[in-house]
């Protein structure tokens, strides 16, 4: 039983065809990874699950509930959250104060949101920085702080928008033990990146995008070896070398 | 709240109550229900200016609801100035959903310019609306002195205490609201409106949550002002400068802050009434100078206001 469905989803801006006819699956409690070249569509498609965009053509299915065109206050009520590729916290607000607007999205209770908001932070590790203007973070802090936010919300998916661009190797360690934990507590993860290194190790499949259309979709193990990425990543020549 | 934030808001609760004890002449008394009248509409521009991020410059038009409501009522169908208010207040509520709901839509200057619009028609329909006393204004007529009237002649105490009320009932609002859920979305939405909405806040709702609110809080100043001066008309209460003042009062004291619009009142009040009295009649414009250059230092050395600055002291 499928958690999301997409079902031949498009979505053009005037006079480009960003997604095009993108169908694909995913299953409660796996971790999803979306990858493609810079220009591929992979966050167009994400806005256009999260509800940025209105997809022009196509269904979107999540939990038994067509979801096609919702905004997308209603969608992350439905239980789908999302973080941004640039990173977007509030600046003017410390870190605990923004991990609880996004708990706020299941309580009234200011108490019962500073609760929620304490033991995400905890789970995300930046209980040491819980009274620090969020401004004032590392690009590492802030990555992770945008992850604590969409968790608050109490969602089934989160989907990641390249939550480990720019993060140096520790960093990035960090952030990939973070995600399997996330895993480990039940939730499915959708995850963005261009990083291959990043997606292979912890996806338990991978979708591949280019040209706005989905080229490839199969186990980390054998899309390294799909000869159509293999084109899309390193281009004719590279391929040609490999045979 | 800590013992020294109790310790500090019983002091300033006592000489609020002795103040016109001891400064006992007209025109001490006077300041200060200026002030506390700007004060009230300095905390309600902060609901959607300081805390939700939406800067109106129409705010007048929620004043000058509140005063002509419930001066009509009183004047055309001896309608007890109380229940006018209560009405006043829903008369903005619905206004303000009314203008906000399309505006909300608009992003940053473009909510700005529009409210600027809609408080410049509504205030040359009013100039022109004869059954509402057009240019020439009305004057509230005398009715026996007491609470029940909402009128006092022969002395201005009451009304510095029924100012001093209307302040305690702002303030506590942005109490309320700063401590609640709907603070942290107002504060999340003027942060970044794309963000919060990915984290459920619908942004339309709670703008008119905001506007609401401010628009009701507006409004009662306006009931309490037209009871105070016994006389209205549209340049005194629809103004577009007093719509400019509840914004730079709030901007001066701390946007975002609850007593910053309280501060920045207890400021600029007295510059404007003591310039306006040196200068007589050739001195307008002197105070609207002077809060000029208080708002550009506060831009160029502390954006946080007023408020920001003790907090700065603190450090």
């Amino acid at each position: 039983m499928a958690l999301l469905e997409l079902h031949n989803v498009s979505k053009s801006f005037v006079g480009l065809m960003a997604n095009q006819d993108i169908s694909l699956s995913i299953d409660p409690g796996e971790i999803v990874g979306l990858i493609g070249p810079n220009g591929a569509g992979k966050t167009t498609l994400f806005n256009c699950i999260a509800g940025f965009y209105p997809p022009t053509g196509g269904r979107i299915v999540f939990d038994d509930e067509d979801i096609t065109g919702l905004p997308p206050e209603r969608i992350c009520f439905k239980g789908i959250a999302r973080t941004f590729q640039i990173v977007r916290t509030f600046k003017d607000m410390t870190t605990l104060e923004n991990v609880m607007v996004g708990a706020f999205c299941r309580t009234h209770s200011a108490a019962r949101a500073r609760k929620k908001a304490e033991e995400i932070l905890k789970f995300a590790g930046l209980t040491e920085m819980r009274d620090q203007v969020s401004a004032g973070l590392t690009l590492a802090g802030k990555k992770r702080l945008e992850i604590a936010k969409a968790l608050a919300t109490d969602p089934k998916l989160i989907m990641l928008d390249e939550a480990m661009a720019g993060l140096n190797l520790s960093e990035t360690r960090q952030a990939v033990e973070l995600v399997k934990k996330i895993r480990d507590k039940g939730l499915t993860v959708l995850l963005v990146e261009h990083v291959m290194e990043v997606v292979m190790p912890i996806s338990d499949r991978v979708v591949v995008l280019d040209y706005g259309v989905k080229i490839a979709e199969d186990t980390p193990a054998n899309i390294v070896k799909n000869e159509k990425v293999i084109r899309a990543y390193l281009g004719e020549g590279a391929y040609a070398k490999s045979q | 709240m800590k013992k020294t934030q109790y310790l500090g808001l019983a002091i300033a609760g006592i000489a609020a109550v002795a103040y016109p004890h001891i400064f006992r002449l007209p025109f001490p008394h006077h300041l200060m229900i200026m002030v506390f009248i700007y004060a009230t509409l300095g905390l309600a521009w902060n609901l959607i200016g300081g805390y939700a991020g939406q800067v109106s410059l129409g705010h007048a038009v929620y004043f000058g609801l509140g005063a002509y409501t419930s001066t009509l009522l009183l004047m055309k169908w001896g309608i007890n100035p109380w229940l006018g208010l209560c009405a006043g207040v829903v008369v903005s509520c619905l206004v303000a959903l009314l203008v906000g709901y399309p505006c909300f839509k608009l992003g940053g200057h473009y909510f700005a310019i529009a409210t600027i619009a809609v408080g410049e028609m509504v205030q040359q329909s009013w100039l022109n609306w004869d059954w509402a006393g057009s240019a020439i204004g009305l004057n509230l007529p005398i009715l026996e002195e007491g609470l029940k009237n909402f009128e006092f002649h022969s002395s201005k105490l009451p009304y510095y205490y029924l100012g001093l009320v209307m302040v305690g009932i702002a303030l506590l609002a942005s109490y309320a609201v700063d401590r609640s859920k709907i603070g942290y979305y107002f504060r999340a939405i003027k942060g970044d409106q794309d963000a919060a909405r990915s984290l459920g806040i619908s942004h339309t709702r709670y703008k008119a949550y905001a506007m609401v609110l401010s628009a009701a809080l507006t409004s009662i100043a306006g009931t309490f002002y037209a009871q105070y001066v016994l006389f209205i008309d549209p340049d005194s209460v629809f103004p577009m400068m007093l719509s400019i003042n509840m914004c730079l009062i709030a901007t001066l004291g701390g946007l975002g802050t609850i007593w910053g619009p309280l501060i920045g009142a207890m400021i600029l009040i007295p510059i404007s009434e003591f310039t306006r009295i040196q200068m007589g009649g050739g001195g307008t414009g002197i105070d609207i100078m002077v809060y000029g250059l208080l708002i550009i230092i506060i831009c160029l050395y502390q954006p946080r206001g007023i408020i920001g600055m003790f907090k700065l002291f603190r450090k």
